[in-house]
């Protein structure tokens, strides 16, 4: 579903790689976890495989398509959830999401099918024909989420999609999650909390420095553990480590 | 003064003059730059205000041209007092702010009072002193003049300023009210606009008349007498000017301050009353938005980036303002400016460069209306990433964005050629090759300015998702406009004038002879245009897709 190999992504007048050498596999029906701090990474190559930013070297297949090389075929396969949840704000919701279905060819019949689908599952039925400069921050990534679900794509990427949002919203986005992993689909989302991902993941990916430190599959037994150790070993910073190493000899 | 009223005066001013922070030699020249920009424009303004006086002098209209113009002076100090009190006292986004802090809404307040009030004087004298000084030199009163003008000029500050503050709120729920109605207020602005910039031109007319013959007036009995009627029945405004010449002062003095006096009292009632009330509930107004339902509805993919970039466009006011209403005013311009130049002289220069002159109006307003396009990237903001992931091809969202830009530099070049044809000011060749040409110039600037969007985009928008300054880009577009039209223009007028001429001027090179005869010209100026135009499109094809991705917002 997903192939990325060897990426490797460095910004104009930066003098680190953001993402070296960073290789993944996601199969079809798994919800894959990308964790990681603040700056690890996990946006640069998110915005590496869904077109946004040219990478330095390394290649990135969506269905089998090379994002590079055949990009609007990728794109096709694929739905994107950006972490600002940026709309068109001077359209109605329902205007967007027409425009997002329009983008990736949605014929009439299934955009009205699942338009009201998800529509009445977000609970936007009231505020889907009003400007979106009126939604609130949770109603602005649900709008998000509608359009990046209408073409029902086999690829769907989140970019930290449970952040400022109540525990309401949470649910029914996780539930969609679940619904579209159910019917064959790949959800593949990046966040930096912990329980979270270990609660609905399939696997998980940890990056750090750009670099990926580990991938946990969650259905072996233990592995929930050995995710939280392995995240918090990775991610801890050296004053941690010595404060730990120090109780330890404390006892 | 209370101390944290002359705090939040001093931030009210150091908010608003904070580009003129003399921190370097930039900020020093920059201020230098705008004291003489400001000098030459209060210069340009008492020359023209001498030939107004004169004009009006020669018809024996003194005293009511003086009523006109502090009439006009009234209403435009009402409007921008109006203005100023709504987004300083109202709408400005800092009354969020400061209602955190330990200082009470009377001290906000006054100090935002004091801050309109100041401005409000400072814009009277600057634009009334051109004006007066021309006045007192014209009429011959001299210092007796200087003398009497303070009063009324007090009298003008503070009853346009006590009246900004009675209309400010009606005026601004009608304005909330009628928000979201674009196309009402686009077509509003539009006859608006036109309307403004008719009568400029006739004003505009009448002075160059006036100027080729200083010996006769360019009013009719039947205009002074109109003029005469209006003037008279100017009230209050006529007050204002009666006290400056010292006419009839038993009436004037008592009028102004009867309506010092109530309007200083409605103002006391309305802030009592209606302020904190307002203020709150603007608050939470400023964010409105409107409900249009529709249904889900199907669109080929390059109608649907038309459409949304349509939208994005007509859903503001800024935006509509900026590309749709001027490309009303065009064919207005275009008209009176080649009728001046007509007139100018019948068989003098004029009547032979007026395909010239109508060529340079269209050029300029092109360069206006296209200068548009120079964020055509950057209007996207942080909406920015659609354009990376959507499933369509950069050349064909960026296609859709110049189709939208090239139908309304059509449509208002079409207008043009029609009035242009319509009045006889042009034969039907002369005409379409008019309308080719600019059409090609208006495409390369289209062009030229989407590619330098491109190549240097601005993301910085405000709350509205609308680009807060122009960008380096539209400044460049538009220089490169105005360039490219007075270039194009001149040669068509001069080569125009050297082909009118009963023998052409010709050359002879080598076997080959030369004239400088009408064909010339036409040859000239579309080589000329051909030039420009293939250079913007190479200019805007060659490497777009890796500029375009380049772009990391």
């Amino acid at each position: 579903m997903l192939e990325i190999s060897h990426l490797y992504k460095k910004y104009l007048n930066s003098e680190r790689f953001s993402v070296e050498d960073l290789s993944l596999s996601l199969q079809p029906g798994e919800i894959f976890g990308f964790l990681g701090q603040n700056g690890a990474g996990k946006s640069t190559t998110i915005k590496c495989l869904t077109g946004i930013y040219p990478f330095n070297s390394g290649k990135i297949t969506i269905c089998g398509y090379d994002i590079a090389k055949d990009p609007i075929n990728a794109k096709l396969n694929m739905g994107y959830v950006p972490d600002n949840h940026s709309v068109y704000e001077k359209l109605t919701g329902r205007e967007y999401v027409n425009y997002t279905a329009d983008l990736y060819k949605v014929s009439k019949r299934d955009r009205n099918e699942r338009f009201d689908k998800y529509v009445s599952q977000f609970k936007l039925t009231k505020a889907v024909d009003t400007q979106i400069k009126s939604y609130s921050h949770g109603m602005k990534q649900k709008i998000c989420i509608i359009a990046a679900l209408i073409h029902n794509p086999k690829l769907w990427v989140l970019d930290e999609p449970m952040m400022g949002l109540d525990h309401q919203s949470m649910a029914e986005i996780l539930k969609r999650m679940d619904d579209h992993c159910a019917e064959g689909n790949t959800v593949f989302f990046s966040s930096h909390n912990l329980d979270l991902v270990a609660k609905i993941c399939d696997r998980a990916a940890i990056i750090k420095d750009g670099k990926l430190q580990d991938v946990i599959d969650l259905h072996i037994k233990g592995n929930k553990e050995t995710l939280e150790r392995r995240f918090v070993e990775i991610t801890a910073t050296e004053q941690d480590k010595i404060n730990e190493r120090t109780l330890l000899r404390r006892g | 003064m209370n101390g944290n009223i002359r705090t939040l005066l001093r931030l009210e001013i150091k908010n608003r003059f904070s580009n003129y922070s003399l921190s370097d030699y930039k900020s020093y020249f920059k201020l230098f730059g705008t004291l003489v920009l400001t000098g030459a424009i209060i210069y340009a303004l008492y020359w023209v205000a001498g030939l107004f006086f004169e004009m009006f002098e020669a018809g024996g209209l003194l005293y009511e041209a003086l009523v006109l113009l502090v009439s006009l002076i009234f209403l435009f100090m009402l409007f921008t007092g109006v203005s100023s009190t709504i987004k300083v006292l109202y709408y400005k986004g800092d009354n969020e702010i400061l209602m955190r802090y330990p200082v009470s809404g009377a001290e906000v307040f006054i100090s935002k009072t004091l801050f309109l009030f100041l401005t409000q004087f400072v814009v009277t004298a600057i634009v009334m002193a051109p004006f007066l000084v021309a006045y007192a030199e014209v009429s011959g009163l001299g210092l007796a003049f200087y003398v009497k003008i303070p009063v009324p000029i007090l009298f003008l500050v503070f009853i346009t300023f006590f009246l900004s503050n009675i209309l400010a709120i009606p005026i601004m729920h009608l304005t909330n009210r009628i928000r979201n109605k674009f196309a009402l207020i686009i077509i509003g602005l539009a006859i608006l606009v036109t309307a403004a910039f008719a009568v400029y031109m006739v004003l505009f007319n009448s002075m160059v008349t006036f100027m080729n013959d200083k010996e006769f007036s360019v009013f009719s009995d039947e205009m002074v007498n109109i003029i005469e009627t209006t003037a008279k029945w100017l009230i209050p405004m006529k007050y204002f000017a009666d006290i400056m010449v010292g006419h009839e002062l038993y009436i004037a003095y008592p009028a102004l301050l009867g309506i010092l006096g109530i309007t200083l009292a409605g103002t006391i009632l309305v802030i009592y009353f209606l302020y904190a009330k307002t203020l709150l509930n603007n608050v939470e107004v400023e964010g409105s938005a409107f409900k249009h339902v529709t249904k889900n509805r199907c669109r080929p993919i390059f109608l649907t980036l038309m459409h949304k970039e349509f939208l994005q466009v007509f859903r503001s006011v800024n935006y509509s303002f900026q590309y749709f209403v001027l490309a009303c005013a065009m064919p207005v311009m275009v008209f009176f400016c080649n009728n001046i130049t007509r007139e100018l002289g019948q068989n003098q220069v004029g009547e032979q460069i007026s395909l010239g002159m109508s060529m340079l109006v269209m050029l300029i307003f092109a360069t206006v209306i296209t200068s548009f396009s120079a964020t055509s990237t950057s209007r996207e903001g942080d909406n920015f990433y659609h354009t990376k992931v959507a499933p369509v091809s950069i050349r064909t969202q960026l296609l859709a964005k110049f189709v939208m830009y090239l139908l309304v530099s059509v449509a208002a070049n079409a207008v043009c050629l029609a009035v242009l044809l319509g009045t006889e000011q042009l034969e039907i060749k002369e005409g379409l090759w008019l309308f080719v040409v600019v059409q090609l110039c208006s495409v390369a600037q289209t062009l030229a300015s989407m590619r330098m969007d491109i190549a240097r985009p601005y993301f910085n928008l405000s709350g509205e998702g609308e680009v807060v300054n122009n960008n380096a880009s539209t400044t460049m577009s538009v220089a490169m406009g105005f360039a490219v039209a007075l270039s194009i223009g001149i040669v068509c007028m001069f080569l125009s004038y050297l082909g009118s001429m009963t023998t052409p001027i010709s050359f002879l090179i080598g076997t080959f002879e030369l004239v400088l005869d009408m064909n010339f010209m036409y040859l000239v100026v579309s080589v000329l245009t051909g030039i420009f135009f293939v250079t913007a499109v190479l200019t805007y094809t060659i490497g777009l897709k890796k500029a375009y991705n380049k772009i990391a917002k």
